[in-house]
């Protein structure tokens, strides 16, 4: 745009409005690059950028492999999205999970399926107590409301297991 | 508190926005642009109340959007600076029958346009019976026609 800026169409004129012609290239350059703006953030939006979506879920497990954790990283203030943890461990035995962090400063659980047979809570957080099954496996669904806006960090983990390290943000 | 915030970002925002729009966007409105425009106020409207669907609540956010507007309204009147910046400034397209084009490149407009406001505004058939076709702020064409 700045080559054709003194081309003769683009000269200011006196007659009959006073116009400022420098000032006006630098609007509509703006609504150019404004519009650049707006296909990105189309992009960005398909992509997931701003939840559900490729760059927004995740499927995390733990190093030695016992907890998996299937979230989505970029929540928005008020939406729900759902959480799936998967523990390992002895079959037909509880086994303890806890979500610690700032998981409930930032959201609030709306389900959580199955119904843990124990909660507690405890200083980082919360506690539960999960009936595996034959393979030693254990599965807790989860329905999660962004409450908070920005980052939280969560660790959730088993005893004697690895866990895994949660970031999530959560747009306005 | 965040009921303020809410109304005052969702007015800088769609501001931003309909400036990037430019200010032809939805002058001229056609039925769709009128659909368009409704969809847009839905879509607002769940950001400016979220869940909370109280009298107070509207009540605030209203008078927070009114608020703005009449303030910026007497900063405009202040200040030329500001009154650039949000409303811009007329456009020359025609000047003495000849169309401006890189102009019309820029504002994003045709012939066709500037002959249909000539038409509907002036009953001018033709283009070098204009003698100056201006885009004003609000994003209507002008026409000022030639003497005989």
């Amino acid at each position: 745009m700045n080559d054709d800026a003194d081309h003769a169409d683009l000269r200011s004129r006196d007659q009959p409005i006073h116009e400022d012609m420098t000032y006006q290239l630098k609007v509509w350059r703006f609504e150019r690059v404004g519009w650049y703006v707006l296909v990105l953030v189309v992009v960005m939006g398909l992509l997931g950028a701003f939840s559900r979506g490729m760059l927004s879920s995740r499927d995390v497990r733990s190093d030695d492999g016992k907890v998996r954790v299937e979230y989505e990283m970029f929540h928005r203030n008020g939406s729900t999205n759902p959480m799936k943890i998967s523990v390992s461990s002895t079959p037909d035995s509880p086994v303890e999970l806890e979500l610690a962090g700032q998981l409930l400063n930032g959201f609030s659980i709306e389900t959580l399926q199955p119904e843990p047979l124990r909660a507690r809570s405890s200083s980082e957080g919360i506690r539960l107590w999960l009936q595996t099954d034959a393979d030693g496996r254990a599965t807790l669904y989860m329905t999660l409301r962004g409450d908070g806006l920005g980052l939280f960090r969560t660790r959730i983990g088993s005893p004697g297991t690895h866990g895994v390290q949660l970031d999530q943000f959560i747009f306005p | 508190m965040d009921s303020v915030l809410r109304a005052g970002a969702m007015y800088l925002a769609l501001m931003v926005l309909f400036k990037i729009a430019g200010r032809r966007s939805l002058a001229e409105l056609t039925t769709f642009d009128f659909v368009l425009l409704m969809m847009i106020g839905e879509a607002t409207q769940q950001a400016l109340l979220g869940d909370d669907f109280s009298l107070t609540n509207s009540m605030i956010v209203i008078v927070t959007l009114i608020a703005i507007d009449v303030g910026l309204s007497l900063l405009k009147q202040r200040s030329g600076w500001v009154s650039r910046l949000i409303d811009g400034e007329p456009t020359i397209i025609v000047e003495n029958g000849k169309l401006l084009h890189q102009r019309l490149r820029h504002a994003r407009l045709v012939e066709a346009d500037v002959m249909e406001a000539a038409r509907s505004s002036q009953g001018i058939e033709r283009l070098e019976e204009i003698k100056f076709a201006i885009i004003e702020r609000n994003g209507k064409i002008s026409i000022i026609a030639r003497e005989n």
